[in-house]
């Protein structure tokens, strides 16, 4: 049995819309998750990825037991998350990157206690578990400052430690990075990474973030119009859309592109040419060659496009 | 009991933030001592023209209204996250983060907000309660102060099942519905004078549908040794239980409610 199994999970929202110049409202039904079916195992990191209301956070509400489905189940652990939300709220913990679960008067150590008392956690383990967190999560000189005066990374990093205090085998993170600095990303993970290891903590990620994708997940879910569209390994997922190259280049005497041959797409940026091409359709030792020809190169990069454009063109492609 | 440990834990946590702004609490509460010394004043100024209300003396009058205030106050400081947070906490999202936590919704709405302020308010409505006391001549004996006690717990629960009606609405509507109010707030005002003056319309909807003329008003009148619209003495204890009636049924509903959530935004 999988630790997370979900089949032939739906839910439906039904809105009223008001229509200009209309009294009446029409009832529109919009499918925010339409048979949704996929396992995790545990100790996995999962990346769930998607555009805008593809329903990424209605699966993450659904498996939380915060919102009930019309059709379909999960299973966290065995347990139905709707049916089961107090046994089930004890092994999960939640980040959301854009709403507190802290109160923000208080010291964040008084948060914490108050969270200890809520999930009932022995003083012993309570002690041992904040001496872990807040050795890795660098929490000692925020622990007695009200919330309200910390910095976006300080606050994401003390919301993860109350996240963490009861030892949840599963955590949920949506958008946990976003508006963080490179310094704060890059700890955040390396803490996400350690926690998984040392204590098998299944890790389900949602994010536009794709550098957390690519640092973190060995797997992703892709879902647009509330269906699943890719579950699989990163890399071949971007394998199927990684068909371009850019080339970076500088002219010694700063002079212009010669004429180059079909099929490239081409830009100038004071002295560099950004020039965007497909190997499949221009092999790069042909193109090359055409550059060399022209005159003395001082500067040349050839590299992948961004992993942001790669999925930018996969949703395109899916009609997202 | 651990649920009240929690309860109390909270509600020190909550008070000491709000002690966080001293200034603005303090002129909050001046505020509100202000408005609630005013609703007084309005009470023994119509006292003063009528000098009895049917068979009600003004020493009768204050107790009703004392009764009235401290209990509806009791209930906005300790019941804030009902009576005023709610509707924000749908709208605000907050609401979600009390699903991801192993204990009741309720429980938690409860601990999550408190409104320290209306200690001047409840002050007031002590010091009606102690002046109608004394001008009416109540002899307190056992009983009474036990039913006293029983009537304000259980007007407590019976405000706040009142206010879980528009909680409802707001988890339906994300909206908070202004029409509730008729009775809740509307109730206090209404009922911070004895039942009997009111046209039968209005009896009857405090008496069946929000039942403070059971909880408050027959409880008042035991101890005030007036007759109990003909019913024994012993109805005086078992009419309040009413307002727990009308909590049991709206916690139901509001349980029923909170599988609908549709929660907002991602």
């Amino acid at each position: 049995m999988a630790f997370i199994e979900v089949e032939n999970l739906s839910k439906t929202y039904t809105l009223r819309k008001k229509r200009a110049g209309h009294f009446s409202r029409e009832k529109i039904q919009v499918k925010a998750l339409d048979s949704m079916h996929f396992e995790v195992s545990e100790g996995e990191i999962l990346g769930y990825i998607g555009p805008n209301g593809a329903g990424k956070s209605t699966t993450v509400k659904l498996l939380c037991g915060i919102l009930t489905p019309e059709s379909g189940t999960a299973r966290v652990n065995g347990l139905i998350p709707w049916k089961d939300r107090k046994a089930h709220a004890r092994q999960i913990g939640v980040v959301f990157g854009q709403r507190s679960q802290l109160w923000w008067d208080v010291p964040v150590i008084d948060s914490y206690q108050l969270l200890r008392d809520i999930y009932r956690v022995p003083e012993e383990s309570y002690r041992r578990r904040l001496a872990e967190l807040t050795e890795a999560l660098a929490l000692e000189e925020l622990l007695s400052t009200p919330l309200r005066l910390l910095s976006l990374g300080q606050r994401m990093r003390a919301e993860l430690g109350g996240s963490l205090l009861h030892s949840p085998r599963l955590l949920f993170l949506d958008e946990p990075t976003i508006g963080l600095d490179a310094v704060s990303k890059l700890q955040l993970r390396d803490f996400l990474q350690r926690e998984n290891r040392e204590h098998g903590t299944t890790i389900m990620l949602t994010t536009h973030d794709m550098e957390d994708i690519s640092a973190l997940c060995r797997r992703v879910l892709v879902l647009g119009h509330g269906k699943k569209l890719f579950d699989g390994a990163l890399p071949d997922l971007l394998a199927k859309y990684d068909t371009q190259r850019v080339i970076t280049l500088r002219y010694a005497d700063g002079r212009s592109l010669p004429e180059l041959p079909h099929g490239c797409a081409v830009s100038r940026d004071g002295q560099d040419h950004r020039i965007v091409y497909s190997p499949d359709a221009l092999p790069t030792a042909q193109l090359m060659a055409a550059l060399q020809a022209a005159g003395p190169i001082q500067e040349l990069t050839v590299q992948s496009q961004s992993i942001d454009h790669l999925i930018a063109a996969m949703y395109r492609e899916m009609d997202l | 009991m651990d649920t009240i440990k929690l309860y109390l834990r909270s509600m020190r946590m909550l008070i000491r933030s709000q002690l966080q702004y001293p200034a603005s609490f303090l002129m909050q509460t001046l505020a509100q001592l202000i408005m609630e010394g005013g609703e007084m004043l309005a009470v023994i100024l119509i006292v003063d023209r009528f000098d009895r209300l049917n068979q009600w003396m003004p020493g009768d009058l204050y107790f009703f209204f004392g009764l009235m205030s401290v209990t509806f106050y009791l209930t906005e400081f300790f019941g804030r996250g009902v009576t005023g947070a709610f509707p924000g906490m749908v709208r605000s999202g907050q609401l979600d983060t009390l699903f991801l936590r192993p204990r009741g919704i309720l429980t938690q709405i409860l601990c999550s907000a408190a409104d320290p302020r209306r200690v001047s308010c409840i002050a007031v409505g002590m010091a009606a309660l102690v002046l109608g006391s004394r001008m009416a001549d109540i002899v307190w004996t056992l009983p009474k102060a036990l039913l006293l006690a029983e009537s304000i717990l259980l007007g407590v629960l019976l405000i706040l099942g009142l206010f879980m009606i528009e909680a409802v609405f707001c988890i339906y509507s994300v909206k908070s519905v202004e029409l509730v109010n008729a009775i809740t707030y509307g109730g206090r005002s209404a009922c911070q004078y004895p039942i009997d003056i009111y046209a039968r319309p209005l009896r009857v909807l405090f008496t069946v549908a929000a039942p403070f003329a059971l909880v408050l008003h027959v409880p008042a009148a035991y101890i005030l040794g007036k007759p109990l619209y003909g019913w024994p003495g012993w109805a005086a204890f078992l009419c309040p239980l009413s307002g727990g009636v009308v909590f049991l049924i709206m916690y139901a509903v509001f349980q029923r409610g909170l599988r609908h959530y549709r929660s907002t935004g991602s």
